[in-house]
């Protein structure tokens, strides 16, 4: 089992005296003898099921409209009531299996019971069943519980202090204490390139990569000697930063940065405007490339080391399940960010209250108009279509298939992308989805780990699931927002930060204090969280920045304060 | 299945089973299980549930229940006789209309 510092998803509970007096009766021998009957239905989910594919009915009633349970002493099904009946008339028939869910049951306590030993009899049979054939997405999975837990350390660099080595920072005089934290700046437009500037000021305010920046983990010399490359997108990056850590409020123009970017990304190198989300993957994308020819990375498979993977990249899985024979074929996919769909799904009836929004997407009156809504949406078994029939390696044959996604490791930074623009092939039209979303300020990711959606699928089990034990935490903050107002091909990206729990808008040149209401009643296209910790670290190291009294940093100039 | 000292004689109902006079319905009903058609309506009816928000409605109703009555006091059979009624009140006409017609289509390529 888990360590005890590490927060387990699940306690077990102790057994009803009945589920106790049964153990000690009969062992393990009736939870073996039952991994015969045990069968894994199309959905995926374990039950039992009698050799016969007669309908399994009530022996007293013949009922088949109630759940129905096989007692283990004598192997009765009954339906509810004559299970509790049989309970009260032949002793020591307690304990019952929901034939439907393969899950225990008292018909003395009458109510669900839990025992580790039966479900990993239920387990055992489940890998048994599908592990010759393929991994079944259970790899690392023992069956004796014994298990090494991998500790994921917080890679080095980007969570140290924040030792300010940089002699240009500075906090300046009297005035500058008033006015706003250190690391705020307005970014002039060069030409709609405001999709460009909301993208910079997220970079500017995440956690790890101003530790990263801040601590001279990019020295400009050392990469102009090392390679002979004129532009470093990186050096650029280095370069705002140091520009807006400078103490000088009057708003920056970073031209070398997009110069720099427009080698990079010369399809894109215009003056148009541009997608704020297709410019962010485009220069995670040039990092990676730029530090990966540098660090000659070897390309066996390992985990690349360069900054924009390091902050910004998690890990998918994605479940194919065979709905002939249950089979899951599993895939690992890399990710820098996670592209949401908004629901165009009409939900219930209009004289279901509609209650307020609070933090839990699971709302009636608007499942998806909010974030975790998308998310929900994002992690939902979907059918695949007839035209999408799959080859089962189980049944030999294509098949319709269910796909259904999860989150198996998470980024030091989530970015959450709201697919708000859609582009028709069909119609070679394109739109812009205005639809408000409501987003959370603190948001936990755990419902949406592949160990809480693997551990959903076969009902409510007492295992331990690849995953569990990660010591990292799910919980994260929002540091930023960008937003889009106005139409498809005129519209203006802003960006709102968080530092210190109070919100600054950054629209171009101007930066701007705000409320916390119109951050809540923007329209999100980017959300960017943070792991909880990082954010609060980073808040500690805000307040602590020494003084020094090299320059008259604070100048009042247009666009600040 | 396998014997057991424990096990009661076998009651007149099992025998009396096949010599009964089956209802229109309990015939529909071992036709959709033996064919495994009910098993794939059930699998259509869990999506439409959970599409429009059904699932999450009574998630919500347990909830609070639990809440009330404090998660110690409460057994499975006691949730599910508070939200049935009001589940069954609350299936969409849609998700109904749609179910039927397939049982109907069921019915019409089965022999019976």
């Amino acid at each position: 089992m888990s360590m005890s510092s590490v927060k387990s998803p699940y306690t077990v509970p102790p057994p009803c005296n009945h589920l106790a007096s049964y153990k000690l009766k009969n062992g393990l021998a009736g939870y073996t003898s039952l991994q015969e009957y045990l069968r894994i239905a199309p959905n995926g989910k374990p039950a039992i099921s009698k050799p016969d594919s007669k309908a399994p009915g009530c022996s007293s009633c013949n009922g088949s409209h109630q759940r129905l349970y096989l007692c283990l002493s004598c192997n009765w099904i009954s339906c509810i009531d004559h299970t509790l009946s049989h309970t009260r008339s032949s002793l020591g028939h307690e304990i019952a299996v929901d034939i439907e869910r393969a899950e225990l049951y008292c018909g003395t306590c009458r109510d669900q019971v839990y025992d580790p030993d039966f479900d990993r009899a239920v387990m055992c049979k489940y890998i048994r069943e599908m592990m010759p054939r393929g991994r079944n997405g259970f790899e690392g999975i023992s069956i004796i519980s014994e298990r090494s837990s991998k500790r994921r350390r917080l890679v080095p660099g980007l969570d140290s202090d924040f030792s300010v080595s940089k002699q240009l920072i500075c906090s300046g005089d009297q005035r500058a204490k008033s006015c706003y934290p250190l690391g705020l700046r307005g970014l002039n437009n060069l030409g709609n390139t405001c999709f460009m500037n909301s993208v910079l000021q997220v970079l500017l305010n995440a956690p790890p990569l101003r530790n990263y920046f801040l601590n001279n983990k990019h020295n400009q010399d050392a990469c102009r000697k090392a390679s002979a490359d004129r532009f470093c997108l990186l050096c650029d990056i280095d370069v705002i930063f140091s520009a807006v850590f400078s103490g000088d409020r009057s708003p920056f123009s970073p031209a070398q940065f997009l110069y720099s970017w427009w080698q990079h990304a010369a399809n894109l190198a215009s003056y148009e405007q541009q997608d704020a989300h297709e410019f962010f993957i485009s220069l995670l994308d040039g990092i990676h490339e730029k530090e990966g020819k540098a660090k000659d990375l070897n390309k066996d498979g390992r985990d690349c080391q360069c900054i924009a993977h390091r902050v910004f990249s998690g890990l998918l899985r994605s479940d194919v399940t065979c709905m002939a024979c249950g089979f899951t074929s599993t895939t690992y996919d890399p990710c820098m960010d996670i592209s949401l769909h908004m629901d165009t799904n009409s939900s219930l009836s209009a004289d279901s209250p509609n209650k307020a929004n609070k933090s839990s997407g699971n709302n009636m009156g608007s499942s998806s108009s909010t974030l975790i809504g998308c998310l929900d949406l994002f992690t939902r078994p979907e059918k695949l279509g007839s035209d999408q029939k799959l080859h089962c390696q189980n049944c030999q044959e294509k098949q319709h298939s269910l796909k259904q996604l999860s989150i198996r490791r998470l980024p030091l930074v989530l970015c959450l992308h709201i697919k708000r623009f859609e582009h028709s092939l069909v119609r070679k039209a394109s739109r812009k989805i205005d639809w408000y979303l409501q987003f959370p300020f603190s948001l936990d990711m755990g419902p949406y780990l592949s160990s809480s959606i693997v551990r959903k699928r076969f009902g409510n089990r007492i295992f331990p699931f690849e995953g569990d034990e990660s010591e990292i935490s799910s919980e994260f903050e929002i540091f930023a927002v960008v937003t889009h107002s106005g139409m498809l091909e005129s519209g203006h990206y802003i960006t709102f930060v968080r530092l210190r729990n109070m919100w600054y808008k950054c629209d171009d040149s101007w930066v701007t204090e705000v409320d916390e209401k119109t951050v809540r009643a923007s329209q999100c296209y980017m959300v960017f969280y943070v792991q909880k910790m990082l954010y609060y670290k980073a808040n500690e190291e805000l307040s602590c920045i020494p003084i020094s009294s090299q320059r008259d940093a604070f100048l009042p100039v247009v666009g600040c304060c | 299945m396998r014997g057991s000292v424990n096990r009661p004689p076998t009651p007149e109902a099992e025998d009396g089973r096949q010599d009964q006079h089956l209802s229109l319905q309990e015939i529909i009903n071992i036709k959709l299980v033996e064919s495994g058609e009910k098993e794939r309506l059930k699998e259509l009816l869990r999506e439409r549930l959970i599409e429009c928000g059904w699932r999450d409605e009574m998630k919500e109703l347990c909830r609070s229940f639990v809440r009330k009555k404090g998660k110690n006091n409460v057994t499975v059979e006691d949730l599910i006789n508070v939200i049935t009624p009001k589940g069954r009140a609350s299936v969409p006409d849609s998700v109904k209309a749609e179910l039927l017609q397939h049982i109907r289509s069921f019915l019409g390529s089965a022999a019976l």
